[in-house]
């Protein structure tokens, strides 16, 4: 009897534990509070938390930096930096169990995702009143003026900005062994059939070497078509709003894309493309580059122009103007320090912290090259130059947060450029556009994954002839239909059209209204 | 009949209670609660997270603290159900861990008793240590490895077979002694039917050395006098090894199989650096899938009703093989 008693009591209470523990994981939790009101500018915050990924690191000196921003503007920075491949994962959990940090730096995939949470502070209102208080000559916000607006509006979303920009998206470029076209007698290709025609002559070297290679058929996140931007031409194997009619396509099922694959099979059963393309990875790919047989590489523009030519052994790598009918090369969404919607004196922060470290003065050196004597040092002649990182003295100093040659403002920046990067950026900024901020719901989340799985053993089906292009296509249908039909029903309702259109009315109002703006001030100062 | 009932009564009462008997041995209990507290924060609170798998819980209900949404219900094993990558992922999960399970019990044990069989202790350790020594390398370490060695070259068209592996060249040497038409390298890692041979022999290769310590430690266990009334008996070393050893690491065996059969649905690692698109059909496997609607796609509800799935099957194969274990042998680890 005694020990039935006990049992019950022992089950009672582990039950009343497991409950307690269900209502105790069930509660949010959360000390602070979602504000969404603008505040006051002016109203300078004691301190600005930071989660950041792609910054120099704790051993290198970050803490440096932080320091010399609460000397230069009396503010403490504190900062968190996780590790890489758990980067998101830190994110999203920073926001379910304890407090997010005042600025996330956000990459381009999670960045809508996380805007589309409504996570994210929408700072439209700032940015657009920054302009409005430096036209009228206001401290602190004038920077507005040498920030190329391309780089704010290509984080809008619908519209309205989620993000402020770190530094430029970049793109991507293709880069060919010069040496190897002098060898061929043959100039940079203007076109499609010089293009390959040029993957011929490097292919009748022999001895290995790989006309051209690339880490997979697809990219793993948008754009998609960014590493095989000959063979992708005009096609765009994602989903995308169709101008003309206004409603959303599968790119990926279009007529333009059969002809990439076309194109990419012909290209691959010739020989041109390295045969491993399925299996690489950039890292794979660079080696390849690294050890001489590549003789053509699509890879990023800029600081990674010289880290490939320092990885080759011999021979002259040089960036390319994109073929006729690539039509350009394309720029990433740039990464983004966004703000969440917990942060306190939201204003304040864009002011003191956004604006003032693209400032193109003190705020954007300390941000873009670090603390000076510890990352940069003045010469006795007067030039400046990055110092060896703290714990690698082999290398210098590349960027404290933003990569000096991907900035976003017109400023003087005192370390040059290597000529090199300089060429590369030039070359690929003649020829970009602008990628736009993919869309993002939750239709898309549920189904992307899954889709993108069959695209990408379709493309790599039809490419390395494992099927036919048709054949390809038609289990794109099968098993991919669904997956596309539920995103294209999704983005193609009335609801959604209409409120994007909304917002496209809303953007385009008060577009025009800046116009009319500038205008007016460029007037005033005519009179 | 009283009397009888008295005297059981007699002898309840005469027990110490349960109280007496945890104070009895209260430096035992003192010793084992930080254990409980571990077990209890780290193994059972989680556990309270199974709920989720009846809720629709994604980036916004985290980000905005809404916290999960239970109106999905069965929803989401409807949709796992349903699904057709969730189908394939689970057929391969079955079939690559079924077939590796086999391969490395049998392995193990083979090359267990002929590590025992070395008589020379130098040589004995130095095979030891050369085959243990893959288990410390990452996936990735081994994956890159198998990718080197078996390229089939950068050429699509074959003609140029300068990049090729070092599997490919041996095979291409071979292969050109006996024809005249050139050798078409083979894609192990693009080919399908070749991709699970290669995963399977990847992790035979990292894992079998490990996994021999354990019936190294049960051979020295087993008494020499067997061996020495089997020896006078006038049986080989084969008959020996039949009659004595293999009977004597039968339990150990049960055993581990047992307990990795729990382990079959979670192979994850080993497959996501080898796999690549043109093998997807029998190469995802429901952790890779659980990766990217979970982690990638971040919906959260949906995965933590896999892994719930995931946990359950183990539950029933491990359950089952013992009870199969009890029914043939008499006894189960359970």
């Amino acid at each position: 009897m005694k020990k039935n008693v006990l049992k019950r009591v022992s089950a009672l209470g582990l039950s009343m534990v497991m409950v307690a523990g269900l209502a105790g994981c069930n509660g949010s939790g959360d000390s602070a509070e979602i504000d969404l009101e603008y505040g006051d500018p002016d109203d300078k915050p004691d301190e600005i938390s930071m989660m950041v990924d792609t910054t120099i690191t704790e051993e290198n000196g970050l803490q440096a930096v932080c320091d010399e921003y609460e000397k230069q503007t009396g503010i403490k920075l504190t900062f968190e930096k996780p590790d890489h491949a758990k980067y998101y994962e830190k994110v999203t959990l920073s926001f379910a169990s304890e407090e997010p940090a005042d600025i996330i730096e956000m990459g381009s995939t999670y960045y809508p995702e996380l805007a589309n949470s409504g996570a994210l502070w929408d700072m439209t209102e700032a940015w657009e009143k920054s302009k409005e208080q430096a036209a009228q000559g206001a401290q602190g916000v004038n920077c507005v003026n040498i920030i190329d607006e391309d780089y704010i509006d290509a984080l809008r979303i619908n519209g309205e900005l989620y993000g402020f920009p770190m530094a430029a998206g970049n793109g991507t470029i293709t880069y060919v062994r010069q040496d190897w076209l002098d060898a061929a007698g043959l100039q940079a290709p203007k076109n499609y059939d010089e293009f390959i025609n040029m993957l011929r002559a490097f292919k009748s070297r022999g001895g290995g070497a790989i006309p051209i290679t690339a880490a997979g058929l697809l990219n793993t996140e948008t754009p998609y078509d960014i590493y095989l931007r000959e063979f992708y031409q005009d096609a765009v194997p994602d989903i995308y709003k169709d101008k003309t009619t206004g409603k959303y396509v599968d790119g990926f099922g279009e007529p333009a894309c059969l002809v990439c694959n076309y194109l990419g099979i012909d290209a691959y059963q010739e020989g041109l493309i390295d045969a491993e393309i399925v299996t690489n990875k950039t890292s794979t790919c660079r080696d390849k580059l690294g050890s001489g047989l590549v003789g053509a590489f699509n890879y990023w523009a800029g600081m990674w122009s010289l880290k490939l030519q320092r990885s080759m052994n011999e021979g002259q790598l040089v960036a390319i103007p994109p073929i006729e009918e690539a039509n350009g090369y394309t720029e990433r969404v740039p990464t983004a320090l966004a703000m969440s919607v917990y942060a306190p004196k939201k204003a304040a922060i864009f002011k003191y912290f956004l604006l003032y470290s693209h400032d193109g003065g003190e705020g954007q050196m300390l941000f873009t090259h670090g603390v000076k004597d510890i990352h940069y040092k003045y010469n006795p002649d007067g030039s400046c130059e990055a110092l060896p990182y703290i714990v690698d003295p082999d290398n210098k100093v590349e960027k404290s947060m933003f990569a000096p040659e991907l900035t976003i403002t017109e400023w003087n920046d005192p370390i040059p450029l290597d000529p090199m990067v300089k060429e590369s950026l030039e070359i690929y900024r003649q020829h970009r556009t602008f990628a736009t901020v993919p869309v993002v719901n939750d239709t898309i989340s549920q189904n992307l994954a899954d889709l993108n799985v069959v695209r990408n053993v379709v493309v790599a089906n039809a490419v390395t002839g494992k099927q036919t292009v048709d054949e390809a296509m038609q289990y794109y249908e099968e098993k991919g239909g669904y997956y596309a039909n539920a995103i294209l029903d999704d983005l193609n309702s009335e609801a959604n059209l209409a409120a994007e259109a909304e917002a496209e009315a809303k953007a385009k109002s008060s577009s025009s209204e800046d116009t009319a703006d500038d205008a007016a001030g460029a007037a005033d100062e005519a009179e | 009949m009283a009397n009888n009932n008295d005297n059981f009564d007699h002898v309840i009462v005469n027990k110490p209670s349960i109280g007496q008997r945890m104070f009895k041995y209260r430096w035992f209990y003192l010793m084992f609660l930080p254990v409980a507290v571990v077990l209890l924060i780290f193994f059972y609170w989680p556990m309270l997270g199974v709920r989720y798998a009846w809720s629709t819980y994604k980036l916004k209900q985290i980000t905005l603290r809404l916290g999960p949404d239970y109106s999905t219900g069965w929803g989401n094993f409807q949709r796992l159900f349903t699904s057709d990558p969730f189908h394939s992922a689970f057929r391969n999960t079955i079939v690559l861990s079924f077939f590796n399970l086999v391969f490395a019990t049998v392995l193990t044990v083979v090359i267990a008793l002929l590590i025992n069989e070395i008589g020379n202790a130098w040589g004995k350790k130095i095979v030891q240590t050369v085959l243990y020594l893959p288990h410390f390398l990452s996936w990735v370490v081994a994956a890159s490895i198998f990718m080197l060695i078996l390229s089939a070259g950068t050429d699509a068209t074959g003609a140029d077979t300068s990049n090729m592996g070092f599997v490919n060249a041996i095979v291409a040497k071979i292969y050109n002694l006996f024809h005249n038409d050139p050798y078409v390298p083979i894609d192990f890692l693009t080919e399908g039917k070749w991709w699970r041979v290669v995963w399977y022999i990847m992790n035979r290769w990292k894992e079998t050395g490990w996994g021999t310590i354990i019936y190294l430690a049960a051979l020295s266990s087993i008494s020499p006098d067997l061996y020495e009334a089997a020896e006078i008996d006038g049986a080989n070393r084969f008959k020996q090894t039949w009659y004595i050893t293999v009977p004597s690491l039968m339990d150990t065996i049960l055993v581990v199989f047992i307990l990795n059969l729990a382990k079959i649905m979670n192979i994850f690692e080993s497959v996501f650096v080898l796999y690549n698109s043109l093998v997807y059909d029998v190469s995802d496997v429901i952790q890779t899938y659980v990766y990217r609607v979970g982690i990638v796609g971040n919906d959260y509800g949906y995965s933590t009703a896999i892994g719930l799935f995931k946990s359950v099957v183990s539950l029933v194969l491990v359950s089952a093989s013992d009870v199969i274990s009890k029914k043939v042998r008499g006894y189960g680890i359970v």
